[in-house]
């Protein structure tokens, strides 16, 4: 055995013993430190950089890392083996899918406004904002020798009394405190319950005077980011906010990896708690102290994901997902709640599933079509939901299509060398002198802060200006020759955005031609997912006059730069919207007001999916939108 | 009511190339209809068939066509001959040698082997590299060079080397360039729109499409033709409208068909008019899809094709 000791910039180290042999990334997995490797291990993406600080590693060098690199000890940890007591540096970098797990600041408008907004539109469209869920208060006559009726009776008369409802359910958790909660507070309590027509649930009884929060959280799971947000279910108010990487990302980037990893010999139990126990638990924890809540004050939850991320979540097997003729196991499920999955809020809390509308269309996209409006207007608009997978709605009030297609993770910075989140040191936007060839860039995080890497909206403001300084050519390879252009042993090219010393970073942040290629092929699937299904419905993009853009690839994107580059239609920008995470909105919409979960159900019942792959033409359309702008040129005429 | 045929030309050409100079010199493209639509307008250029050799000499070639070249000591003995066979419009002069996965001959020493088949013939010439991508960069500019004057074909550049062979061949010695592309529309549009950003005159790009032995997933390849066509014709899309050359040759004599002896495959019958049969059937079918020029290696398949192509013209 040897002693593996894994030394992190800002954390204490950990030690653990390995096998001579065992593989680097294998042994951080067990040990749960965090190694980013979006590729599952097989070298391919070069994210899983370490330092070798002590000790021996036999790893191969591999094209991602430079001969320089490697004399300073970097290794790929998917290729280390252990072959001594070895002491490796985890750069931060590597760490970022972790990417400090973010609560936002409440204290920012921006932050609240986008919920104010959706409420109001909400309530324009006459949809009422509110549950079934209340505190309601009850005063109970104490009991005597003569008056013998035991807890939970009294409180379900009582109960009856309040709502004229006649079935009354009290779980065990409430059955458990009953006794010493009634008789601490003189039997004058408030009760949080759901109330419907048939019956009454109650979730808890409280003290008369404690602050009756009816605590809510909504998540948006992503394949790469979770957000998720606390709302005061009576009011509607957001309490919290919180984002952090999603914890299976270490079991492949995309879908396909983690449906073949949960397939694996108790697979499904892993991924399950790499989402429930090592992403959502800790996110809510440090939510509901910053809202000032225990999680048992969470008594609804809604979660909007992809079909394969709610059937990880829920454990069900998503291999179908994954194989023709592609039937997941639900479309929406009513029976699920916090207990059945391990979610540390109220175990009885009821777990909403936004519902899904095929294998690659689910309720992030349901619900996201529902926040987007599009089903309410008559005019045509298009939704476009910027994510791993890369989803499209378009219709007005009468219909609705949708289809899918993979954009890989180069959106939310995945598959880019110094591709990161949307987070502190992104550089999320870009210009270029044509001239001196010399960057500005804007980054995230407070004035001052250094850039670390790159995140979805600064790759298409790069590749936006490298092309119209003409330092690109349509196929994404460098033109130009300049100081910061430089070109590898293999002759890829690449352009430095910060040297070393400008970044807070171990090494230069460079965008290559290995990463605009990948983002290229991203925003090629987006731009002929959008032809083909307009093509098939013998639509034109003419016809549309919204473009409903959502996705977290940064605090917006700069739109005329997202159609110099062939991503979007040519149309005019104003038509053009960014609505932030709308998958995050929808879920909040569901779950402060029933009457808005049961029209997303509807919308999603009145979408017709399209399955891309079964159309020939989208492979044509795919390659001909792999070039900037567009092979066809003629679709991007007149555009700056 | 009397039927009224409808003419099928369209307003948009098929831009003409002109290969080699002098009285041998031939056009290529420059049609405004469908391939041997002759009935719907004339078409402007006959399609144009070539012959290939290789630097090899009689080395590589099948026995079947070694006959051909019977007396031939040296590759340029052999390229006189070929020039003078019965249909032949053009010579291809194949650098297969250059192949450093193969016998990884120099620059130096195929360039000189070029200079002297490029003297010994006037009919136009079309210089083919050895289908790897550094090697061909090299070797393809040196050729473009070495042919200074000859108004060659340079066969072909790639997405990888065409800054290199584009630059050579149309740029400084104002060759005509081929560019290769794998069987894509899309790809084949992509690859000339760089070439003419590059700065070569788009009168002066062939397009390889990219081919196939007939039964080698050809349907690829002929509706790539047809497609091109079709958007080069009807849709006026100047970025596909070069002529199309479709290297017949080196696809057919690699496969078992064509190449496989009688002992090997009795029930198959005599090799020789296999691979001929081969030959001039893959030939038709580009020429029917789009193709405006092929290169063959079997004289039989050439004189056939070239009666084939006077027929229907």
């Amino acid at each position: 055995m040897h002693k593996v000791t894994f030394k992190f910039e800002n954390s204490e180290d950990v030690t653990v013993f390995a096998a001579f042999g065992e593989n680097l990334l294998e042994v951080a997995r067990k040990t749960n430190v965090a190694i980013d490797a979006p590729c599952s291990g097989n070298a391919s993406c070069g994210k899983c950089k370490v330092k070798l600080v002590g000790g021996e590693l036999d790893s191969k060098q591999t094209r991602h890392i430079t001969d320089e690199e490697y004399a300073l000890g970097w290794r790929l940890a998917c290729v280390s083996k252990v072959v001594s007591d070895v002491e490796v540096l985890v750069p931060d970098i590597a760490s970022a899918y972790r990417s400090r797990m973010k609560v936002a600041d409440l204290s920012s408008p921006e932050e609240i406004r986008i919920f104010e907004d959706l409420k109001e539109q909400i309530a324009e469209v006459g949809i009422a904002l509110r549950n079934n869920l209340e505190a309601i208060n009850l005063e109970m006559a104490e009991p005597t020798l003569d008056d013998t009726m035991p807890d939970n009776e009294r409180l379900t008369r009582s109960l009856q009394e309040a709502t004229g409802v006649s079935r009354i359910r009290i779980p065990y958790t409430v059955i458990k405190k009953l006794a010493q909660v009634l008789r601490e507070n003189h039997f004058r309590v408030q009760a949080i319950v759901r109330k419907t027509e048939k019956d009454v649930f109650v979730y808890d009884v409280l003290a008369q005077n404690e602050n009756p929060v009816v605590g809510g959280l909504a998540v948006d799971i992503g394949t790469t980011t979770v957000s998720a947000v606390i709302i005061n279910m009576l009011d509607g108010k957001i309490l919290a906010k919180g984002s952090g990487g999603n914890g299976q990302i270490r079991y492949g980037a995309d879908v396909i990896n983690r449906i073949i990893e949960s397939v694996k010999p108790g697979g499904r139990e892993k991924l399950q708690d790499a989402i429930v126990k090592e992403t959502l638990n800790p996110l809510t924890k440090t939510m509901c102290r910053q809202a000032g809540i225990r999680p048992e004050q969470i008594y609804r939850m809604c979660v909007a994901g992809n079909t394969t991320m709610n059937h990880l979540l829920v454990g069900v097997d998503a291999d179908p997902v994954r194989m023709e003729p592609y039937i997941p196991t639900f479309f929406k499920t009513n029976s699920l709640f916090a207990n059945d999955i391990g979610v540390d809020i109220n175990p009885d809390a009821h777990i909403i599933l936004a519902p899904n509308i095929g294998s690659y269309v689910g309720g992030d996209i349901t619900a996201g079509t529902f926040v987007s409006m599009i089903w309410n207007k008559p005019e045509f608009s298009l939704f476009i939901d910027l994510g791993t997978n890369g989803e499209i709605v378009f219709g007005n009030s009468d219909f609705l299509m949708s289809c899918a297609c993979s954009a890989g993770p180069a959106f939310e910075g995945g598959d880019i060398s110094c591709g990161m989140r949307a987070t502190d040191g992104a550089i999320e936007a870009c210009t270029i002198d044509e001239e001196t060839m010399e960057p500005s860039l804007t980054i995230v995080g407070a004035p001052g802060t250094k850039p670390v890497g790159i995140c979805g909206s600064g790759i298409i403001d790069i590749i936006a200006e490298l092309y119209r300084c003409k330092m690109l050519s349509p196929k994404g390879k460098f033109i130009r020759e300049g100081k910061r252009i430089r070109h590898d042993k293999y002759g890829m090219g690449s352009y430095v955005l910060a040297f070393e010393d400008e970044a807070d970073s171990v090494k230069d942040i460079e965008i290559t031609e290995v990463d605009i290629d990948n983002f290229i092929r991203a925003k090629g699937a987006i731009f002929s997912a959008i032809r083909t299904m307009l093509s098939y419905c013998d639509f034109d993009v003419s016809m549309i006059e919204n473009v409903y853009v959502a996705g977290g690839i940064g605090s917006g994107i700069n739109m005329q730069n997202a159609i110099r580059i062939g991503m979007f239609p040519a149309l005019p920008v104003e038509m053009y919207h960014y609505i932030g995470n709308s998958s995050l909105a929808g879920a909040y919409a569901m779950l402060y007001s029933t009457e808005a979960e049961r029209k997303v159900y509807e919308v999603a019942q009145n979408m017709t999916y399209i399955e891309l792959s079964a159309i020939p033409q989208y492979m044509d359309e795919f390659v001909a939108a792999c070039f900037l702008p567009h092979t066809d040129a003629s679709l991007f005429e007149g555009v700056e | 009511m009397p039927f009224n045929a409808k003419s099928g030309k369209f307003s948009a050409n098929i831009n003409t190339v002109t290969m080699g100079t002098g009285d041998k010199a031939v056009k290529i493209g420059g049609e405004n209809v469908l391939p041997f639509f002759t009935f719907d307008a004339p078409v402007e250029n006959a399609p144009k068939v070539g012959i290939e050799i290789t630097d090899f000499g009689l080395e590589n070639e099948p026995d079947c066509v070694k006959k051909y070249y019977e007396g031939c000591e040296t590759v340029v003995d052999m390229a006189k001959k070929a020039a003078s066979m019965e249909g032949v419009d053009f010579l291809c002069f194949r650098m297969e040698g250059g192949d450093p996965n193969g016998a990884n001959k120099s620059t130096e020493e195929l360039i000189s082997t070029l200079k002297e088949v490029a003297a010994a013939v006037d009919i136009p010439l079309v210089v083919a590299g050895c289908k790897h991508v550094e090697k061909d960069a090299e070797l393809l500019s040196k050729a473009a060079e070495a042919v200074d004057g000859k108004n060659a074909v340079i066969l072909a550049a790639k997405e990888e080397n065409y800054k290199t062979i584009g630059a050579a061949a149309g740029l400084a010695y104002k060759q005509i360039v081929g560019g290769e592309s794998a069987v894509d529309i899309n790809l084949a549009k992509q690859l000339n729109v760089l070439m003419t950003q590059l700065g070569v005159d788009p009168k002066s790009i062939v397009m390889n499409v990219g081919s196939a032995a007939a039964g080698y997933g050809f349907e690829y390849v002929v509706s790539t033709m047809q497609r091109v066509k079709a958007a080069a014709l009807g849709q006026n899309d100047n970025t596909l409208q070069m002529p199309i050359i479709t290297p017949v040759a080196s696809e057919v004599w690699g496969v078992k068909e064509a190449v496989a002896s009688e002992a090997d495959m009795p029930e198959w019958g005599d090799a020789e008019k296999r691979g001929v049969d081969m030959e001039i059937e893959t030939a038709a079918a580009v020429l029917a899809a789009g193709s405006n020029a092929v290169i063959l290696k079997h004289p039989t398949a050439i004189a056939t094709i070239s009666k084939m192509i006077k027929e229907l013209m």
